[in-house]
């Protein structure tokens, strides 16, 4: 087995090098290099501004070189101290256990309608699919969620609602029949396995990128999630990171619009900074989720070695 | 299939039994609301979350269970998700007995007309005498939505008075004398010499908020459409197409032109930038009573206004802070009883401003106070939690400050619409259609950033498409019987 | 075309049936539970939505029917063809241009052999995907700003007059379609990664046996065995093709009324119409229309799709 995987990795590392000209491999650096260049300097702005003084900011502008530096925009979101720390935790339990939920859901639903010979796999497809475009709005949901499942105030309101997505479905749902031949599955039966059996064993193995696209993007989705909060949470131990941090820009857009109102204004106002800790935001929102990064990425950039199910 | 039915009708009695005993349950101990048995008030309110909230309320409710036999327990939302959070909390029904609503953050008219308030007539009669007795008539007067009132104003500055603001520091560099200063036109001298003398400075600091003063008073605020404010046949008219408004804006843009209004004005959420950086000489302000004192410290460097208009009571002014009883709440008398209190009895306002004595406060004397380190547990927003003439001054505040105020309020005439609230039902297709062509035109012509000649024609012939003489005569029609119901 | 059979057949139902039933359940129950359930207020869109004192229900309910009222402000106005081209053919710019770039990304970085670099090039791709559009709106300003914009700046320095670009909508169709591409191009990219990584390796090995270069087997075999995830992404982009991202519509181009004639969606149109007023019948009439016309468009594309591929379709 382990030889038959060392073959495999070495023969897709041989594709690699074989007839992709030198002069075709620096055009494919230039355009990806350039490309993640473009994305990668506003974040890298976005640092620079965090610490910018914000009086200088003010005055100058964006600027890659600020005359003065400052570490106000931090010690402001710092101040909410062991709030911050608690709204990481729930973040990073919201995100973990949603993310376990919800794939384990959406693959089992993937599958079933990626197969064939399932009878009612169009009516189940369908069934995810009308999902995608209708929905009864924001007051249905909040009703069930609040009146019929009573989750008001519960991390289950933050997890919940975000576990299923039909898109995630019908990208499974096709990573599952592209990937995973017929073969495979027939010869699990005359092994003697359950449908359960196949599904774990063989199946789910062979579809890895497919399920690391998943997680990531419910990760991200529970990661970024910040409007639940806002409607399901009271209690500021349950309120997750993102939401805190939205909050705070809300506040901010909410009282520049309403800047004539001069009690609001000169009451509330006089305390936020503004600009710098707007993104040192998305500094403390973003760095711990890029480092999470490459435990994804490792699937879907190595190129596994998946033929190790072969026959 | 019948091993569900069995399921199911054990499950039904058990849950008609569970609600007969439930039911029993609240009907046995006697009397609700009384000291011994208090009922729960839940009331939601603006601002960021405190973390004392709820170790304040358990002293608050001590104090009013004794007094009206209620307890309280406060949630607050914070600023920016208030207005949707409570949206969705009153669409869907929950319980909730008191709310904050105002004219700017979950609105008061429209949201009253929805059916989330309890119309409050009656009970104010009964159980609110004080608040009717504190408040100037006006406030109620003002608030009332088709007839009724749903909410009770908070007691504090009624009228609202246009000021021009002027950065300090440059007023006495080039010894400039603003006691002339009234119109927009007089500006202009000042505004030159700033020009030529700071090129770094923008002479008229201008968002895209702002508009300029006329003296209209709109139907509804920044739709064109409003009542002369010396009108005696309360003609709606277009107030693009008044001869005001065409000057203004021509000054407007002859400013714009020359270089006072910052080049982006247009697109320009908000001022701070030049205020931090005091880069401003100029701007357009709402006033109230040492106003001046207040942006002074909280822009760092001195600010001195005069005023650019009467003060003059509006719908708005008058419901820039409410509380309201929700439709849904099962004790109305208790929330009208509670409110009562709240906008009359000191040592509850005060608690529920300043939190507890000797822990978040400290009294100086009689109406003064300091703030312990503790309040920085329980910072709340003063104006919008009732009545703030009965609040402890700072030491920092001048002690004729409440004085101040009430001479403000008695100042203040009542604008012409002041208690008539347009419904829109009837022309919402119209007002929908109309909002988008104002939002397309409106903060380029009134930052002066296009030229009136050309642009005021094009938008009032988008507006005459989008439907707005159709909304203008349905608001004139609401508005004539408005004046017959209410001469 | 559609099996809607009745499913309390579960008895008859083979095991491997009955399996598969097992599999759906969770994610049925959350189907159920989150989105058809709460579809009941969708009938809120013909109707005057008035709150009853008991509850949500005696809302609905007592509220009066309006017919197509609700609908009619989508329609009433000259810009009602405005906002429905524009949202449009954008959507149709970012499905065709966003598939191929995205794919083309995802077969370079597959291709590239230096997978450390791969990796880094990939995670830079991702970064913009978390950034709200508000702090886009941000950085584009400071790249377009009248005064202090980077490209006004450049282009002073060469002479050129400065350009006020937040009142002319001239090049503001590329602006958004680029600002688009380089938000989302990364997160798509990820799934055609993943669905490359997914290929059979031996499909490869046989071509190379077979002397077909790296270009013929990108276009024999990568290609064509992503072609299924692209027909269903693409599928289901159609679905939404009456949809606009708010943000990139609102906050990018800083709600500058000049530029309307080229930014203006239904999402904003809808927005500005009733955030005043916050009529829930009718910005649910709103959804509700985007959504009828994207599910026409899905069931009829799919129909097609159907006739040359069975596998490929969506249901």
């Amino acid at each position: 087995m382990s030889a038959q995987t060392q073959i495999q990795s070495q023969s897709a590392k041989g594709r690699d090098f074989h007839k992709l000209g030198p002069v075709w491999n620096v055009i494919f650096h230039a355009m990806a290099g350039i490309f993640a260049l473009m994305c990668v300097f506003p974040f890298i702005f976005v640092m620079i501004i965090s610490f910018t003084d914000e009086n200088t900011l003010a005055r100058n502008g964006y600027s890659l070189f600020p005359e003065k530096w400052s570490v106000e925009a931090y010690s402001y979101l710092f101040k909410a101290g062991d709030q911050l720390l608690r709204s990481y935790g729930v973040t990073i339990a919201v995100t973990v256990i949603g993310t376990v939920i919800g794939v384990i859901a959406t693959a089992l639903f993937a599958y079933a309608i990626s197969r064939r010979d399932f009878k009612y796999r169009n009516f189940f497809a369908f069934f995810a699919f009308f999902t995608m475009l209708f929905n009864g709005g924001l007051v249905p949901t909040y009703i069930i969620v609040t009146q019929l499942l009573g989750l008001k105030d519960s991390i289950w309101a933050l997890i919940l609602p975000l576990a299923v997505n039909a898109f995630y479905i019908m990208i499974l749902r096709t990573f599952f029949s592209t990937m995973v031949p017929d073969a495979i599955i027939e010869s699990g039966r005359i092994d003697g396995a359950g449908e359960f059996g196949i599904f774990f064993k063989l199946v789910l193995p062979l579809a890895l990128p497919g399920l690391a696209t998943i997680a990531l993007f419910s990760t991200l989705g529970y990661w970024n999630d910040w409007f639940n909060a806002l409607l399901y949470i009271n209690t500021p131990n349950l309120v997750p990171l993102q939401s805190m941090l939205m909050r705070i820009e809300n506040n901010m857009q909410f009282i520049m619009q309403n800047a004539q109102n001069t009690s609001l204004s000169v009451g509330v106002l006089q305390s936020m900074p503004q600009d710098t800790s707007r993104m040192a935001m998305v500094v403390l929102a973003t760095g711990p989720i890029v480092f999470a990064y490459p435990f994804f990425q490792r699937y879907f950039i190595q190129g596994l070695t998946v033929g190790a199910v072969k026959e | 299939m019948s091993r569900k039915k069995k399921g199911f009708i054990p499950a039904l009695a058990l849950l008609m039994v569970m609600s007969i005993v439930l039911s029993a349950c609240g009907g046995k101990g006697g009397v609700e609301g009384t000291p011994e048995k208090p009922v729960e008030l839940i009331w939601y309110t603006i601002g960021t979350p405190q973390k004392d909230v709820d170790k304040v309320m358990a002293e608050v409710s001590k104090y009013t269970a004794e007094k009206i036999g209620v307890t309280v327990k406060m949630s607050m939302v914070d600023w920016g998700d208030y207005a949707q959070k409570l949206q969705v909390m009153t669409a869907s029904g929950e319980a909730v007995d008191i709310m904050f609503t105002s004219s700017w953050a979950f609105d008061y008219v429209q949201n009253a007309r929805k059916g989330a308030f309890l119309q409050t007539d009656d009970l104010l009669k009964e159980y609110g005498q004080g608040i009717v007795d504190t408040l100037d008539p006006a406030f109620l007067e003002g608030s009332k939505v088709d007839g009724h009132n749903y909410g009770i104003p908070a007691n504090k500055e009624l009228p609202a008075q246009e000021v021009w603001r002027f950065n300090k520091k440059l007023l006495d560099k080039y010894n400039l004398d603003i006691s002339k200063v009234y119109s927009l036109e007089s500006l202009e001298p000042m505004l030159q010499k700033i020009k030529a003398s700071e090129p770094d400075v923008y002479p008229l600091a201008v968002d895209k908020n702002q508009v300029p003063y006329v003296p209209y008073d709109y139907v509804i605020e920044k739709l064109p459409m409003a009542v002369p404010l010396n009108t005696t046949d309360f003609k709606i008219v277009n107030v693009l197409d008044t001869p005001e408004m065409k000057q203004i804006l021509k000054t407007m843009h002859k400013y714009y032109k020359a270089g006072y209004i910052p080049t982006e004005a247009a697109t320009l959420d908000s001022l701070t930038d030049l205020q931090a950086t005091g880069r401003w000489f100029a701007d357009r302000a709402t006033s109230q009573p040492f106003a001046d004192n207040l942006w002074s410290a909280s822009y760092g460097y001195p600010v001195v206004s005069t005023p650019a208009s009467e003060p003059l009571i509006y719908n708005w002014s008058v419901m820039g802070s409410m509380q309201a009883i929700s439709a849904n709440t099962k004790y109305p008398e208790k929330a009208m009883q509670f409110l009562n209190l709240l906008n009359t009895d000191p040592v509850l306002r005060n608690m529920v401003d300043s939190g507890i004595e000797g822990v978040h406060y400290k009294k100086v004397n009689d109406n003064v106070m300091e703030n312990l380190d503790e309040s920085k547990n329980y910072d709340m927003p003063t104006f919008a939690l009732g009545n703030v003439m009965l609040t402890y001054l700072n030491t920092t505040d001048p002690a004729n400050k409440w004085e101040e105020f009430k001479k403000f309020n008695d100042a203040g005439t009542k604008a012409p619409l002041l208690g008539f609230n347009f419904d829109t039902s009837k022309v919402a297709t119209e007002i929908a259609a109309v909002n988008n062509v104002k939002q397309e035109f409106w903060a380029a012509l009134m930052t002066g950033t296009v030229d009136p000649d050309v642009y005021l024609q094009r938008a009032n012939e988008k507006f005459k498409a989008a439907g707005l003489d159709k909304v203008m005569a349905e608001a004139q029609r609401q508005l004539d019987e408005w004046r017959a119901a209410n001469k | 075309m559609i099996t809607w059979e009745p499913l309390d057949v579960f008895s008859k139902t083979s095991t491997k049936n009955k399996a598969m039933l097992v599999m759906v359940l969770p994610a049925t129950l959350w189907f159920i539970l989150f989105s058809y359930l709460p579809m009941a207020g969708m009938v809120i869109a013909f109707k005057e939505y008035r709150y009853s004192r008991d509850g949500f229900l005696a809302s609905i309910i007592e509220s009066k029917w309006v017919g197509l009222q609700n609908f009619k402000f989508l329609f009433s106005t000259n810009d009602a063809y405005i906002i429905t081209r524009n949202t449009v053919l954008y959507n149709v710019f970012f499905i065709v241009l966003g598939l191929i770039i995205a794919v083309a990304m995802a077969i370079v970085l597959a291709e590239i052999t230096n997978k450390k670099l791969a990796k880094i090039y990939q995670t830079g791709m991702f970064l913009p995907y978390f950034l709200s559009w508000v702090i886009v709106g941000y950085f584009v300003f400071s790249f377009l700003s009248l005064d202090r914009g980077v490209v006004n700046r450049i282009a002073g320095s060469f002479g050129i007059d400065p350009m006020n670009w937040y009142s002319d909508p001239t090049y503001w169709p590329i602006i958004i379609v680029v600002v688009f591409l380089w938000k989302s191009v990364g997160y798509n990219s990820v799934i055609y990664l993943a669905a490359i990584m997914g290929i059979d390796k031996s499909l490869y090995e046989a071509a190379m046996i077979d002397g077909a270069n790296k270009w013929q087997q990108i276009r024999n075999i990568t290609i064509p065995m992503l072609t299924p995830l692209i027909t269903i992404l693409t599928l289901l982009a159609i679905g939404k093709i009456f949809y606009a991202d708010f943000g990139l519509f609102y906050q990018v181009p800083r709600d500058s009324g000049t530029l309307y004639s080229v930014t203006n969606v239904i999402d904003t149109y809808v927005y500005r119409g009733l955030k005043s007023t916050g009529e829930i019948g009718m910005s649910t009439a709103a959804g509700l229309y985007q959504s009828l016309i994207g599910f026409v468009l899905v069931i009829t594309s799919n129909g097609i799709v159907r006739k040359f591929n069975k596998d490929n379709a969506l249901f």
